[in-house]
């Protein structure tokens, strides 16, 4: 799409049609502001010193000799820091470790200096004594009476669930094909852009103001004032440019409270920035799962049960994976009509970085069990496997095993699409290619959750728009834009209700001092609560300004209407006033004001049962489903990704062009989950921190992703729309094993898909092969 | 980074003189992707770099018949691949030099800048072994010709004493009868590194082979010849089963190492496997 092209549709019909990007051209021309780009007045930098050992007691800490380099303003440990403990969900951190480290690159010490050069000094001037502990890495290991603990006292068991529904034994009991294998499914790195970075500024009052690429204002707000032990309304967040999150900018690294005790230490202006091997240590990646599921199925194709044990790895300190570890164990029994399910879940401490929230937020840990598990049943019984994923997809108007209501669910579209999109009858079982390349085609299946009544009971987003003199808009709202474009989305709605080109309305960035109380952008969550708000928040406004404007012409407002910025009668377009004039109107009059709407939407959901986690807990629910293509090479187990199709439900596209840029993104992330990335540890230290050794998927590295859009239009969305931005993630890795298990009947059930674990298999292969004459599809993986 | 002194010599011997002056204080720059990353992350923090940049005739490539060619040793990786004189004369190189890395790194990184930092896993060492090449040297004991064979010593080390400078890169010009091929290996499209690097150079005489030489890098320390394999194929008649016999000794005689990157079995198994592909490829053999 070009660029005029572009423009042209914010002209027209706004919704539905691809808009530019708001900030995508201050991005593109490199003028866009990041925290690392900002210089507040006497600002100091930060610098940080981490854990070398994995489990270590800290006897000393010698900083005597940093403190008296000149440049040098602060030199803290954990000793200065604040006793109390804190943290979002689980009260466990503090600002600096105190008495011992739990990780290879725990935060120890920090200085803030005059410039970066003698912040960097000072931290080989530190002397740090430590006696090391045995530490534990491996969670099954760690959840062993006598292993090491991470925390004393916890058995290294930071989170158990259990549910059952239904009568999962009876279910086996029914199913003429039961297949049970164990997954393991490892770190993920965001890999965004711009490293994490704040700067904090404390004024002589005592009132803190914050800078930060923050995915939530409001929950960087709460964490840094409970660190401090501050009032959180003498803390102000400013959310600067993103350069992407993913998840990885939320609440849970010690990056901006650090920076916000050092200023508060310094009482002068202090910026931490990572660098990027900082930030491979300090950033919250995605949490490694094993999953041991077993399930059986009907004849006809049915899933008659499904039994999952999940032992996550939550790293050595709790974050949002205690909700994620939940998710793990539930959120794809939602994609199918199931009746008899059971999981078990145990999420424990180890010695290592702690995890976190990521991209589909847990779902894509049992996702690639699932949908490896469904192609091998479907296998056992005769059946394709597309046939058997829509045997069983959820539909629009069931609710799932576990109280999830589908106002609108476009899966089976996905599946039928992903199918022809890929030319899944002409390649699958076929086993094309040479001698030695073999092709196979696979499929997964994904869902999401949009919005999610998890955090409290309440589920939504205010909205305030103001009319600004020039007829204008500016909303304000603490809803975060990362790069996924909700200001585009929201100015669009925006536009659309009030019948403005979509280049007058401007979205403030999120400053906690302005912006309603919100939680920000988790959950694929903005589209639909703010874009509900916004929707209610301009009909208002224009409510109000049609009124002045009847006033104004002697008509009533029920025959005016507003096209292209422009109030007038309906059908006679010379009889009429500009949006400025009648905002003007309404001001500048006897008791008069400025147009200023408030509007809130809070989601029609229930909180889950405490103990059941029973409840429809979102207002939507998003689909997904991948085929891929894959060329094994059988000499050397490299897997090429021929091809990669992706259908993504998500309700209606309000803007086609941010949408598939979210299902692209969303898409090469899975890509590199399943072949390219996972974290190199030795004695606990990782030691491919780096952007030469950790390798993300490249250009070079991708197929020319295709994807189609399924508009199952949701009931409860603004125009129909629900979360695009992260259920493509979840059907990828199961698409890509299951193709190489086509291609060359070996079963990969670790990620990532590496060579050296597909020609292990091969030979395994080769050797039952050998033993039994035939072409034994199943090889159980190393 | 700290900060040191950019010094901006205009000749190879004034480096070199300022190179013996500053001894281990300083540090040569050529390309920078490899030393700005050290400099970045403290690993070196040298106070005083020299520019190459400055010195006039070192990025020159000319072709000198009946001896070979002569590449300037701060010719980028990108313009040895796109050069027409060594597209003719030695294709093989060329080829490579296209595949180092990423577009980012060959267009600033030198090919002399590459052979001096020793990086094992790299592609021009092996390739160049293979040509029979070698380096000029000038340095404050006199100009000399190092062959590279004998040029790099162990990880990130080199025969090159602390004030030596490489001016050129010498690669001799092929014989009619000859052909050479080089290969690549990477895990997976993500990767920018070689797992194992591969070459071989040919001298055919009719469907035999009369002379060859072949090296394997990227995998070991140091890229080097492997001369069992070497003496195997000598004066045979070239068939897939032969291909075969000699990449089972070359996999069995190299000595790659174990890392996170690949273990020393997976190594050995991938040398085996481009070996033989790449030398069916050279002698133009149908292999399964």
């Amino acid at each position: 799409v070009k660029t005029n092209e572009l423009i042209e549709n914010a002209m027209k019909d706004i919704i539905g049609t691809s808009v530019l990007q708001v900030g995508a051209r201050e991005k593109v021309l490199g003028a866009a502001q990041y925290v690392a780009d900002m210089k507040v007045s006497g600002m100091l930098e930060g610098k940080v010193l981490r854990s070398t050992h994995p489990h270590a007691r800290i006897v000393d800490i010698d900083t005597s000799r940093a403190r008296a380099l000149r440049g040098v303003k602060a030199v803290v440990t954990g000793a200065d820091t604040p006793e109390h403990l804190f943290g979002f969900l689980h009260k466990e951190y503090r600002i600096l470790a105190a008495g011992k480290v739990r990780y290879a690159g725990e935060e120890v010490a920090a200085v803030a200096a005059i410039n970066d050069e003698i912040a960097m000094d000072a931290l080989d001037l530190i002397r740090v004594e430590y006696e090391p502990l045995p530490a534990v890495f491996d969670p099954e290991e760690a959840l062993r009476t006598g292993a090491p603990e991470v925390h004393e006292g916890t058995g290294n068991l930071a989170r158990e669930i259990r549910i059952s529904r239904g009568d999962v034994e009876e279910g086996f009991a029914r199913s003429v094909a039961v297949h049970e294998a164990t997954y393991d499914m490892p770190y993920q790195y965001h890999g965004y852009m711009e490293p994490m970075g704040t700067i904090a500024s404390m004024d002589a009052s005592g009132r803190l103001t914050i800078w930060a690429p923050t995915q939530s204002v409001f929950f960087t707000r709460q964490i840094v004032a409970e660190a401090l032990g501050i009032p959180q309304t003498n803390v102000r967040v400013i959310q600067t440019v993103i350069g992407g999150a993913f998840g990885g900018k939320l609440t849970e690294d010690m990056n901006t409270p650090l920076t916000a005790f050092l200023a508060l230490k310094t009482r002068r202006p202090v910026r931490i920035l990572n660098n990027r091997l900082e930030d491979f240590l300090a950033a919250r990646s995605s949490m490694p799962a094993r999953v041991t599921l077993k399930m059986g199925l009907a004849r006809d194709g049915e899933i008659l049960a499904k039994d999952s044990i999940v032992i996550a790895d939550n790293g050595a300190y709790n974050n949002l994976t205690l909700e994620q570890v939940l998710v793990t164990a539930f959120r794809t029994d939602s994609l199918h009509r199931l009746k008899n399910v059971r999981a078990h879940a145990r999420l424990a401490y180890t010695n290592k970085i702690p995890s976190g929230t990521f991209r589909a937020f847990g779902t894509q840990q049992m996702a690639f069990p699932v949908d490896s598990h469904l192609t091998m049943l479907a296998e056992m019984i005769g059946m394709d496997p597309v046939d058997v994923h829509l045997r069983n997809a959820i539909r629009t108007g069931e609710t799932s095993v576990h109280g999830w209501y589908m106002g609108s669910c476009g899966l089976s579209e996905c599946l039928e699409k992903s199918r022809d999109g890929i030319g899944w009858t002409q390649k699958h079982g076929r086993r094309l290619g040479t001698a030695t390349r073999k092709r196979g085609v696979g499929i997964g299946s994904g869902i999401h959750v949009t919005a999610n009544r998890q955090i409290a009971d309440w589920d939504g987003s205010t909205i305030l728009l103001k009319v600004n003199l020039d007829g204008r808009i500016t909303l304000t709202t603490g809803e975060s834009d990362l790069g996924q474009g909700s200001n585009t989305v929201l100015s669009q709605i925006c536009a659309k209700e009030m019948g403005i080109p979509v280049d007058h309305v401007t979205v403030n960035m999120p400053d906690t001092d302005t912006a309603p109380i919100s939680f920000g952008s988790v959950a694929s969550r903005v589209t639909i609560l703010a874009g509900n708000a916004v929707i209610q928040a301009s009909r208002e406004a224009r409510k109000k300004l049609l009124d002045v404007a009847g006033q104004k012409l002697e008509t009533s407002p029920d025959d005016l209407t507003i096209e292209d910025g422009r109030i007038h009668v309906m059908g006679v377009p010379d009889m009429g006033m500009t949006m400025g004039d009648a905002a003007r109107a309404a001001m500048f009059r006897a008791g008069g004001e400025g147009i200023l709407v408030k509007a809130t939407y809070d989601a029609p959901t229930t909180m889950a049962d405490k103990k059941t986690y029973f409840g429809n807990v979102a207002p939507a629910y998003s689909f997904a489903a991948t085929t891929a293509e894959v060329e094994v090479d059988t000499e050397t187990g490299q897997v090429l990704l021929l091809d990669c199709f992706v259908a993504d439900d998500c309700g209606k596209a309000l803007n086609p062009l941010a949408v598939e840029g979210q299902v692209h993104g969303a898409t090469a992330q899975g890509i590199g989950w399943a072949l390219y990335e996972n974290f190199e540890f030795e004695d606990g230290r990782l030691v491919n921190g780096n952007f030469a050794d950790y390798t993300m998927a490249t250009a070079d590295s991708l197929p020319m992703l295709r994807d189609a859009i399924v508009e199952s239009i949701e009931p409860n969305g603004p125009y129909g729309a629900k979360g695009a931005s992260e259920t493509a993630m979840v059907s990828v890795a199961g698409a890509i094993g299951n193709a190489v298990y086509d291609a060359v009947g070996v079963r990969i059930t670790s990620l990532p898909i590496t060579p050296p674990k597909v020609l292990a298999a091969l030979k395994r292969k080769a050797e039952v092969d050998k033993q039994h004459g035939a072409d034994a599809r199943e090889t159980p993986d190393a | 980074m700290r900060d040191f002194e950019l010094l901006r010599p205009e000749s190879a011997a004034e480096a070199s003189q300022m190179l013996h002056r500053h001894g281990e204080e300083s540090r040569l720059l050529a390309g920078g992707t490899a030393l700005l990353l050290a400099l970045r992350q403290r690993l070196l923090s040298p106070p005083y770099v020299v520019y190459l940049g400055g010195v006039r005739g070192l990025d020159k490539i000319s072709f000198v018949e009946g001896e070979g060619l002569r590449i300037g040793a701060l010719t980028r990786i990108a313009d040895v691949a796109d050069h027409p004189l060594v597209r003719k004369h030695c294709p093989m190189l060329a080829s490579m030099a296209g595949q180092v890395a990423n577009p980012q790194v060959r267009s600033m990184a030198t090919l002399g800048g590459n052979l001096c930092y020793g990086d094992p896993a790299s592609d021009p060492p092996t390739c160049l072994i293979a040509l029979g090449a070698s380096v000029q040297v000038t340095g404050t004991g006199g100009d000399r010709v190092i062959a590279l064979e004998d040029f790099f010593t162990d990880y990130y080390e080199t025969a090159l004493a602390p004030a030596d400078i490489v001016t050129e890169i010498r690669v001799p010009a092929f014989a009619n009868d000859a052909s050479g091929l080089y290969s690549r290996f990477v895990k997976t499209r993500a990767e920018h590194r070689p797992l194992v690097g591969v070459a071989i150079v040919v001298r055919h005489e009719g469907a035999a082979c009369r002379w060859r030489r072949r090296a394997v890098g990227a995998s070991t320390p140091i890229p080097g010849r492997l001369p069992r394999a070497e003496t195997f194929l000598r004066g045979k008649e070239v068939s897939a089963a032969v291909l075969e016999e000699m990449a089972d000794i070359a996999a069995d005689e190299a000595r790659p190492v174990s890392d996170f990157r690949g273990t020393e079995e997976f190594r050995r198994d991938m040398i085996r496997v481009v070996v033989r592909r790449l030398a069916a490829d050279v002698f133009g053999i149908e292999t399964h």
